[in-house]
């Protein structure tokens, strides 16, 4: 289906309310220009506040493997989102896909993660939209 | 028709190529969109009839309210957040200057929702992405919130406190009133650690912040706000009305306290980064 932007235009035109204010800025603490789909082994989740957090281990071309970090959305958006600790943790020491956008501070594999592609091949949303991959583009 | 998740699934079997490379690739307004478990499509509820009143005759504000018209959580809606319209910030020139001097990373770490404070008035409305339940009954207002389960309490009718018994307080001190069916609250004494909105607005000890509630139908409750301050606006500045709806699913607020709290040092590090930058 492609989405007909006339379509969202009008439901959006629907829903004009409250801007609804995100946690924080996005934008500041993370590239949304520099976003990827990481391919890895979920190894832990850690379901806090204010953002809840995936670490995956990655494999390198060189062979070695690499830690990564994704931060989540608060546990509040993730439990009425669906991602639930039970759901996540049933991807713990399986193949999953994280789509991440890279941290700006500097350190390397670290992330914020919009969606999870999950063991069962659910794809699962896990934060915010901030490249326009839902349907909408959240610049906050 | 191929479906997103299909399109998505097939991308993903290619193995040689790069997962969602058409998402990557794509522009802006033809783009295929990934379907996902928590998406939420906005449906707004109907008005569903008159607004309850309590004993007195007074409209009810009592429920659990989520922003936006859904009556549910839209933090991961598929449709843009629509701007509401408002007119400029009467800012001073000397606020203007001194908000537009911080860097952005020194602007978050102004907002409470970052540095895990309370939110304080009108945060707590304005700066503030988790639901609300109210409980009201003729003398009492309490405004919970989900957000670091901040909290508040004022009687109605209230009048501020003598001068003298004033603190500053994140809540401040409140006076009440009823004008017709819009609940009223004046807000005075303000802690000004955190932002009036996200953005910089920084409180003095003379910022007096007036709140307006009213409910115009059962699944709707509407909130204005008006800033005076005259160190930092030349005249008072009103908000829009924001929306917010009654939970479609009886939903109460979870616990949601912010114990774990990486960001600062996220960006106080980022803060640190954009100053060196600044001094190059």
């Amino acid at each position: 289906m492609r989405v007909c932007f006339g379509v969202v235009l009008a439901v959006a035109a629907l829903a004009a309310a409250a801007p609804v204010s995100a946690h924080h800025a996005f934008a500041v603490e993370f590239d949304a220009k520099n976003c990827s789909d990481v391919n890895g082994v979920l190894t832990r989740v850690s379901y806090e506040n204010p953002h809840a957090y995936l670490f995956m281990n990655v494999k390198l071309a060189n062979g070695q493997t690499q830690e990564a970090t994704f931060q989540l959305s608060s546990t509040s958006n993730l439990r009425r989102g669906g991602a639930t600790p039970a759901v996540l943790n049933a991807s713990i020491n399986k193949d999953v896909i994280i789509r991440g956008c890279a941290s700006r501070n500097g350190e390397s594999h670290r992330y914020a993660a919009s969606f999870i592609k999950l063991a069962d091949g659910t794809v699962q949303r896990l934060g915010q939209d901030v490249e326009g991959i839902f349907g909408t583009k959240v610049w906050r | 028709m191929r479906t997103p998740t299909a399109l998505m699934l097939a991308a993903v079997t290619l193995g040689a190529a790069p997962a969602f490379a058409q998402i990557e690739d794509s522009g802006e307004r033809n783009k295929t969109f990934v379907e996902a478990r928590g998406n939420v499509r906005p449906v707004p509820l109907p008005p569903g009839g008159p607004a309850p009143r309590m004993t007195d005759g007074h409209v009810d504000l009592s429920g659990t309210w989520f922003s936006g018209p859904t009556g549910r959580a839209n933090a991961w809606s598929v449709v843009p957040d629509e701007r509401v319209a408002e007119a400029p910030i009467p800012f001073t020139p000397a606020a203007k200057a001194k908000i537009e001097s911080m860097t952005r990373a020194e602007r978050e770490l102004g907002r409470a929702q970052v540095t895990c404070q309370p939110l304080g008035v009108p945060a707590m409305f304005v700066d503030n992405p988790y639901p609300h339940q109210i409980s009201m009954k003729p003398d009492l207002f309490i405004h919970l919130i989900e957000s670091n389960n901040n909290w508040r309490v004022v009687r109605l009718p209230g009048r501020h406190k003598p001068a003298e018994e004033q603190e500053t307080l994140y809540m401040g001190d409140t006076a009440t009133r009823w004008e017709g069916d819009t609940f009223v609250m004046e807000t005075i004494s303000l802690d000004t650690r955190p932002w009036i909105q996200g953005n910089g607005w920084y409180k003095t000890d003379q910022t007096k912040i007036t709140e307006r509630l009213r409910r115009p139908s059962r699944n709707y409750l509407e909130y204005q706000y008006t800033v005076e301050d005259p160190n930092t606006l030349t005249a008072p500045w009103t908000s829009a009305w924001r929306t917010f709806s009654l939970s479609a699913d009886n939903e109460v607020l979870t616990e949601n306290f912010c114990t774990n709290n990486e960001n600062v040092e996220q960006f106080m590090k980022l803060a640190e980064q954009e100053r060196e930058k600044q001094r190059r």
